[in-house]
């Protein structure tokens, strides 16, 4: 038996989902509006609530549990939020220097070795060794990844084999994109049946997905052609 | 004090030594300098938790210019910052059920998925538009995306298993290069980008004008 | 040139038609076969077989870490994975830990155990022994960071304020402790598990949505990663080979006919193409000359 809070969040997800589509109309509406706002508001809220969740767990159970030096983290946090205030944002500076040192530190001691050494030593393959199939992968991604690579060369100039080189790559770019839109496409794909299924699977809830589209189209409709689409429609 | 905390100089000596204290003991194996670093990373982490509060007060004061200048529809800015403090409010109740959790449910779940779903639409809008063979490029990105699209129906791949392995192939070989091709350029603009940060040559990253 | 204009009917509506056409049939022939599904069949790709193989290996006992770096909207897309993955897990007795990369993912592990309730039920498994949800506890970078040197550093408390200790998490002291890693992303925080964990030696697989599989091929050609299953599709090829259908497979058939709408409106469009615009060209240009 489906109680009504379970109806009340099918019912109510629903219409705004459809109004959020009701974009694909190609004017800007009220509904699209509303449902825009609702998401923003709800979201932000739920960003605030969680970052100081983490905050609390992190920070101040541990210096309840005696780690003082955290107390550093609530110093330095409060020191950040001054960056709002006209006269003594220069407070914050301190807290962005060491944030930041901190954060490039974490990342350049990892990404030179998973972004950028083990991704070359990855494209040295065997180019003479292997069955068929495998030659044929091995010759195609080393010479892809060689002439892709001189195509984003900006800062010298791209004449003789250089050039030529860059053309190709550009070409087997061109390729490449096709492959990877397909697969972006997929995922898109995905993501609406994902949505769909979830208004769709168990069948009580097909009705709610059916009426909320009609209800949704039947506004735009209404207001379309009423003149109302663009005055409660807010500016941009 | 005021005069210290302006001061240019000490800022990139302080992000400078922030920089080594987390990236030299990541190399160096001594426990001691690891416990600490580790401690500066939780601090970070902490205080990085804290900038979300920058981003908030952004989209509050947005929303207050709006609704003070009476533009048209200032009532959805009202209503946007009612529900953010009706969540927060929410929150404290109880977020295993209640308000908080039908609002997860019936509000952000269906529009967050919205949000990025109805980019389908658009995709395939904008290629049924724009994919068309008017030169050579044009010409293989519609036959190499034509060709892994075919693979991708999950029909065609179980009944024309011919496109199986040219789909694999585009997808493992130009797929993988370009994602390559693509990670190490982003590193090494990163890894640039970093250097001239932790040098002192960004000003702008750390809030300065050229000028201080 | 007066042939041109006089075909201008059909082939122009084919090169110029309003793309409002587009969008209606994409969403007909999605809702129709949900709504009246007729279960196709489909093929499996090596990718799947490769992270099938990695759960394959997964003993009892053994600690994994179930990193949910998505939003509502990604997991829509890769539920099936994500389900089907967590039903090999609890079938081979693992314990698991759900943490968290995006705010609203914090009540995604609620919906996971409720998809695979009878096998955690037939399995006999129980809060803190066997499962754990841990909520956010990846913010930023920092934070994946620092748990993956210090664990007990960061994580206190479970989603809902409740002490970690006492639970299988006392056995994790740092990255190594964890026997896999199981994210399923739009790419959050996953930059940073593979950087400070699969890195060092934690092994993780990952499955994450379509527009990241050309980003994270590279990751598994060069060992980081051992497997990587793709989007929704990847999801339904992975609950056909432990056979256990779910919400993959069922999406399969809405899944084919997207690609193939798709497919039908890029013909149309260069029919239209060559049949009308090109022409249309063609003639001012010799008008012009």
């Amino acid at each position: 038996m489906v109680d009504f809070i379970e109806i009340s969040v099918v019912a109510v997800g629903t219409f705004l989902a459809m109004s959020m589509f009701s974009t694909l109309y190609g004017k800007s509406s009220p509904l699209y509006a509303l449902a825009e706002e609702s998401y923003i508001g709800f979201a932000t809220g739920l960003t605030i609530i969680w970052n100081i969740d983490y905050i609390w767990k992190t920070g101040i159970v541990n210096i309840m549990a005696g780690d003082w030096v955290l107390l550093f983290s609530i110093l330095l946090g409060a020191m950040m939020l001054m960056r709002v205030h006209p006269k003594y944002g220069y407070v914050a500076r301190l807290p962005i220097a060491i944030v930041l040192g901190a954060q490039f530190g974490l990342s350049l001691r990892t990404i030179i070795f998973t972004g950028f050494i083990q991704q070359i030593s990855a494209t040295i393959v065997p180019l003479f060794t292997g069955g068929t199939q495998t030659l044929i992968y091995n010759w195609t991604i080393v010479i892809c990844v060689i002439f892709m690579l001189t195509f984003f060369f900006y800062t010298i100039e791209m004449k003789g084999a250089l050039g030529m080189s860059a053309r190709f790559g550009e070409y087997l770019l061109y390729i490449a994109f096709g492959a990877v839109f397909a697969q972006t496409f997929m995922g898109r794909l995905g993501l609406v049946i994902g949505f769909l299924q979830s208004y769709t699977i168990p069948d009580w809830k097909t009705p709610y997905l059916l009426a909320s589209m009609a209800l949704v189209l039947a506004l735009i409709m209404y207001m379309d052609r009423a003149g109302l689409l663009e005055k409660l429609t807010p500016e941009e | 004090m005021a005069e210290i905390l302006k001061n240019r100089q000490l800022q990139i000596i302080v992000m400078l030594l922030s920089f080594l204290f987390v990236f030299l003991p990541y190399f160096l194996n001594v426990p001691q300098l690891n416990t600490a670093s580790t401690k500066l990373i939780t601090i970070t982490s902490i205080v990085t938790a804290f900038t979300v509060a920058l981003a908030v007060l952004a989209q509050f004061r947005r929303g207050i210019n709006i609704i003070n200048r009476r533009s048209r529809g200032w009532y959805f800015k009202a209503y946007m910052l009612m529900t953010l403090v009706l969540m927060l409010g929410f929150s404290l109740i109880s977020r295993e059920t209640g308000p908080y959790h039908w609002v997860m449910f019936a509000v952000v779940n269906p529009l967050s998925s919205v949000n990025y779903g109805i980019l389908a639409f658009y995709m395939a809008s904008t290629a049924a538009r724009a994919f068309r063979a008017r030169n050579t490029k044009a010409l293989l990105l519609l036959l190499s995306g034509f060709i892994v699209l075919i693979y991708q129906a999950p029909l065609t791949g179980a009944y024309f298993t011919g496109f199986e392995p040219i789909a694999l192939y585009l997808g493992s070989t130009f797929g993988l290069a370009a994602g390559r091709m693509f990670l190490i350029s982003v590193t090494v603009g990163a890894i640039v980008f970093g250097v001239r940060v932790i040098m002192g040559n960004e000003p702008s990253v750390l809030g300065l004008s050229k000028e201080e | 040139m007066m042939m041109a204009k006089d075909s201008g009917g059909i082939l122009k509506w084919m090169a110029e038609y309003d793309r409002r056409y587009v969008y209606l049939v994409l969403f007909l022939v999605m809702v129709g076969p949900l709504l009246r599904p007729i279960g196709m069949p489909i093929s499996v790709s090596p990718d799947t077989v490769q992270y099938y193989n990695v759960l394959q290996q997964v003993q009892p006992g053994d600690k994994v870490f179930f990193t949910l770096n998505t939003e509502f909207s990604g997991y829509n897309e890769i539920q099936s994975g994500i389900i089907a993955t967590m039903r090999v897990l609890v079938e081979k007795h693992a314990r698991i830990a759900f943490g968290v990369a995006h705010v609203e993912a914090t009540v995604i592990p609620e919906l996971i155990v409720k998809a695979v309730q009878a096998e955690m039920t037939a399995n006999d498994y129980q809060y803190g022994r066997d499962y754990i949800i841990l909520g956010y506890i990846f913010p930023n970078e920092a934070a994946v960071a620092a748990g993956a040197q210090d664990f007990h550093g960061v994580v206190t408390q479970d989603w809902l304020g409740r002490p970690i200790a006492g639970t299988f998490l006392d056995e994790i002291d740092d990255w190594e402790d964890w026997d896999l890693i199981a994210d399923f992303t739009t790419g959050i925080a996953t930059s940073f598990l593979i950087n400070h964990y699969a890195l060092r030696g934690t092994p993780m697989i990952m499955n994450c949505i379509g527009i990241m599989i050309a980003s994270e091929k590279p990751y598994v050609d060069s060992g980081v990663l051992l497997g990587l299953l793709q989007s929704m599709r990847g999801g339904a090829e992975l609950e056909f080979l432990i056979g256990r259908p779910g919400p993959g497979l069922t999406a399969m058939d809405g899944f084919s006919f997207g690609h193939y709408a798709l497919i039908i409106f890029i013909l149309i469009g260069n029919v239209g193409y060559f049949g009308y615009t090109r022409q249309q060209q063609m003639r001012v240009d010799r008008e012009a000359k």
